[in-house]
Formats: structure tokens, C-alpha cells, sequence
């Protein structure tokens, strides 16, 4: 896209200094403070992130009867896992899992903005926020998939997801084959937040 | 009608750019936790379902400031700058537009700090205050559900054939423009009423709804051009639908 465009030459350069302007004078006009911003950064690297959906899959993986749970009533699983507290805060206030099989494989889209599941999978990646994604996605999820390295027999259905209400969606990846005996630990290890949006499977192995 | 309600199906993008990361520049971040303050500071949480202690925060911020007013600065934009900009250089264009609207801070001395700032002057002001921090901290942990006590009874039932409203286009809207007059089999009433962030007039939300999980044939949505053996599901609110 940025070929398509032309950009002034110090572009991050400018917003760098245009958004440290703006910080500066919300802390000087009191509303904000100095900690503000890094303490919500925290939060999203320490407490709320791909690390939590990591270990809800893995359990899933390993217990039939809690992933049974997980796709009924999502926030009611989740609240049995020892996470910190703010699973139904912000962006998670209404989280729906899916689950992929053989025959069935999910993607999650948000046509409309870049609506995500902030408790279970912290923050959004770009790709999920590109308008080309969100306007491709919906009408041509094949393509889009084949294009980020996946293809599917024409025996497998793909389902996707708008997120257009109040619902954050998202992916319960299969188990990879091969990983009998692994601890729910090293499972987690390999599930990736795009295997949990459905544009990637889960690693098969911890090595990549 | 605006091209951002309606990218369902553009055609001709090219490919997608599969970037994994959050954010790309350091400084996307501080823009992000400026949003995410603002949301937690916002005086529509007077109506939140949590008991959240808004006037008591010791802070200046005393204005709106939801998802809605942060869609609806990017839906306002030129089309073609919706794709030439960044994610989050749409945030910090809207974002740093409201203050200087709102009249925290003039453009005058945003213009001025950034040229400091351009030319290494300066640094970031200390200034702690715990209970300001407190409240957006306990906003991320306990969030603004939209889940309202019900107020009548759903319009439609599982199963039912609705149609989607062609409402009128206004500044924002929650209904994906491809569904428009389309047709869809309704797979879950989703329980209780929903509210969203402000009125969309013509439009039709705010007021608490019931919102229902439609299934689609993405043949009915794109005739010949669907991909075979694929479904489409889209949570609309029930101002969109009509039997």
C-alpha cells in the first residue's frame, strides 16, 4: 500500500514528536499523568495477551470436558482458569470461542474496525487491522487463507466470523498431530495469536 | 454512502500484508494508551453497569470518549486516506483532533510542542496521581458491558428467514454495507437487550436491543463470486433486521 502513496520524508519522525506533544501537554492540562500510558502498556504486556489464550487451548487440548464447556459458555470456562482478574474487562466482556476440526475451519473478521478479544489475545496485529484484510476476508476467506500459507480440501467448510456487535470472537486451533504426551505447558508454546483467528494453524512443533 | 462501511468485497487490494506485529513504530504505543485513558475516563461510564466513581477522578478529562468516537473520527476521513494511513496514524489524526476541538489544548501549542520536540527540546512532564491511574486500570479489568435489562421481547427466533434493512447511510454505522437487502437465517438470539455507545440516528442504534447472530450463504452476499462450501455469520443488532 505505501507504494501507492507518497509519505513526507519524516513521517515517523513527526508523529513520534506530534504524539509525545500531545502526552505532554495531557499530562501538563491534568488529565492524564506521567505513568498513564506506561502502566496501560504494562497491562497488555504482563497480564492480558496471547499468553493467556495459549494456556486456555492447551487445556482445551488436553480435557475434552472443559473444551465441551469452553464453546458452550466461554466466559464461564474461562472464569475456572487461574487468570489475572479483567477476563470480562475491557474487549472481553462478551468473548465466544469456535472451535476448528477436520471438516470445519474458522476465521474472524471485523469488517467494520478491528474488533478483538483484548483479555484472551491482547492486542490486535496489523494484519487483522488492514482494510485489504477486512475487505477480502469476508467474500474470499479461501484466497485470503491460501495467501497466508494455508490450503483446505474442498471438504472443509470455512465459517467466518463477523465481529460487528458485541461479541469477540475467537479460534480454538486443532491439536497438531504429533504432540501426544506434551505437557499443557509445551502445548501452550504452540499456539500462535494467528492460530487463534484462524489464519494460522497451531505450530507443530515448539522448534520454529 | 462512506467506502468504510462499506469495504465488505472491495476487490482489486492486492494482497494482504500478513504484519504479526502490534504495533510497527514506537511511538503507535503512546496513542494506544492515550485512547485507552480517555475510554476509561469518559463520562458515559456514569451509566456503566459497573459502579465506576467517575466524578470522583481527579481529572481535567471531563468529556465522551468511546469505541463510537474513535470509529467515527476514522470513518470521517477521506477514503483514500483511510487506506494511505496507518491504523494508529488514524488514532493519533482523530485523537489529537478532539482535544484541540474540545478545547484541552489549542493547535497553536500542539504545533509548537511537536517543533520542540522535532528539533530533541524538551522532555515529558512528571506528574503522578494514583487514583487517575487506578480507575483505567480497573476499566480494563472490568470493562463497559452493553448488556442492558431486557425491555420487551426479541423480534425474531432461531431459525427465522430476515432480510437486512437498507437503513439510511449516516456518519456511523455497526451494519457491514454488503449485507445490506440481503437475506440470512437467524442462528442465535443472543440473550438480553444491548446498548450501544451513542445514537446513530437514521441509522437506528443506541437504545438497548436485542443483537442476533445471522447465518448467511455467502452466494445470497456475492452471487458468483462466493467461494463454494463457506458460510458467512454477522452479529447485527436488531434495528438492521426485518422479516
Amino acid at each position: 500500500m505505501s507504494e501507492r502513496f507518497q509519505y513526507p520524508q519524516d513521517r515517523e519522525v513527526y508523529s513520534a514528536a506530534k504524539v509525545k506533544a500531545l502526552e505532554s501537554l495531557l499530562i501538563e492540562k491534568g488529565i492524564i499523568t506521567s505513568e498513564t500510558v506506561d502502566k496501560v502498556l504494562n497491562y497488555f504486556e504482563k497480564e492480558m495477551g496471547p499468553f493467556n489464550g495459549a494456556k486456555l487451548v492447551a487445556k482445551a487440548w488436553v480435557d475434552p470436558e472443559f473444551k465441551a464447556r469452553l464453546l458452550k459458555d466461554t466466559p464461564s470456562a474461562i472464569a475456572e482458569m487461574n487468570f489475572p482478574r479483567g477476563m470480562t474487562g475491557a474487549e472481553g466482556e462478551n468473548m465466544e470461542a469456535v472451535e476448528n476440526t477436520p471438516t470445519v475451519h474458522n476465521l474472524i473478521v471485523c469488517t467494520l474496525c478491528s474488533c478483538y478479544p483484548w483479555p484472551i489475545l491482547g492486542l490486535p496485529p496489523y494484519w487483522y487491522k488492514d482494510p485489504t484484510f477486512r475487505a477480502r476476508a469476508i467474500r474470499e476467506p479461501r484466497k485470503i487463507l491460501q495467501e497466508f500459507g494455508l490450503t483446505f480440501n474442498d471438504d472443509v467448510e470455512i465459517r467466518v466470523w463477523d465481529s460487528s456487535a458485541q461479541i469477540r470472537w475467537f479460534v480454538i486451533p486443532e491439536r497438531p498431530a504429533g504432540t501426544e504426551g506434551m505437557s499443557e505447558a509445551q502445548l501452550a508454546t504452540l499456539v500462535t495469536p494467528e492460530s487463534m483467528m484462524g489464519s494460522a494453524k497451531a505450530k507443530s512443533s515448539p522448534s520454529f | 454512502m462512506k467506502l468504510q462501511h462499506n469495504l465488505g468485497g472491495l476487490e482489486g487490494l492486492g494482497p494482504v500484508d500478513f504484519e504479526k506485529r502490534v504495533f510497527v513504530e514506537p511511538w503507535e504505543t503512546r496513542i494506544f494508551g492515550i485512547h485507552v485513558a480517555m475510554m476509561a475516563l469518559s463520562q458515559h461510564l456514569k451509566e456503566a453497569i459497573p459502579k465506576y466513581p467517575i466524578d470522583q477522578v481527579p481529572t481535567n478529562f471531563k468529556s465522551t470518549w468511546t469505541w463510537a468516537d474513535l470509529r467515527k473520527g476514522a470513518e470521517a476521513m477521506h477514503p483514500f486516506d483511510y487506506f494511505k494511513y496507518r491504523y494508529y496514524e488514524k488514532w493519533l489524526g482523530g485523537i489529537s483532533a478532539f482535544f484541540v476541538s474540545q478545547g484541552y489544548i489549542s493547535q497553536e501549542e500542539l504545533v509548537a510542542k511537536t517543533s520542540a520536540y522535532l528539533k530533541g527540546k524538551g522532555s515529558i512532564p512528571e506528574s503522578r496521581n494514583e487514583p487517575i491511574d487506578n480507575q483505567i486500570i480497573e476499566y480494563l479489568r472490568v470493562g463497559d458491558p452493553g448488556e442492558r435489562e431486557l425491555a420487551g421481547e426479541p423480534k425474531f427466533s432461531k431459525n427465522d428467514t430476515i432480510r437486512v434493512k437498507n437503513v439510511p447511510p449516516v456518519d456511523h454505522t455497526r451494519l457491514p454495507g454488503h449485507l445490506r437487502g440481503k437475506t440470512g437465517i437467524v442462528d442465535k438470539v443472543y440473550s438480553g437487550f444491548y446498548v450501544y455507545f451513542c445514537s446513530t440516528g437514521p441509522d437506528g442504534l443506541g437504545e438497548p436491543m436485542p443483537v442476533y447472530r445471522v447465518r448467511f450463504d455467502p452466494k445470497e452476499i456475492w452471487g458468483e463470486l462466493a467461494e463454494e462450501k463457506s458460510v458467512v455469520y454477522a452479529d447485527l443488532y436488531e434495528t438492521y433486521l426485518e422479516s
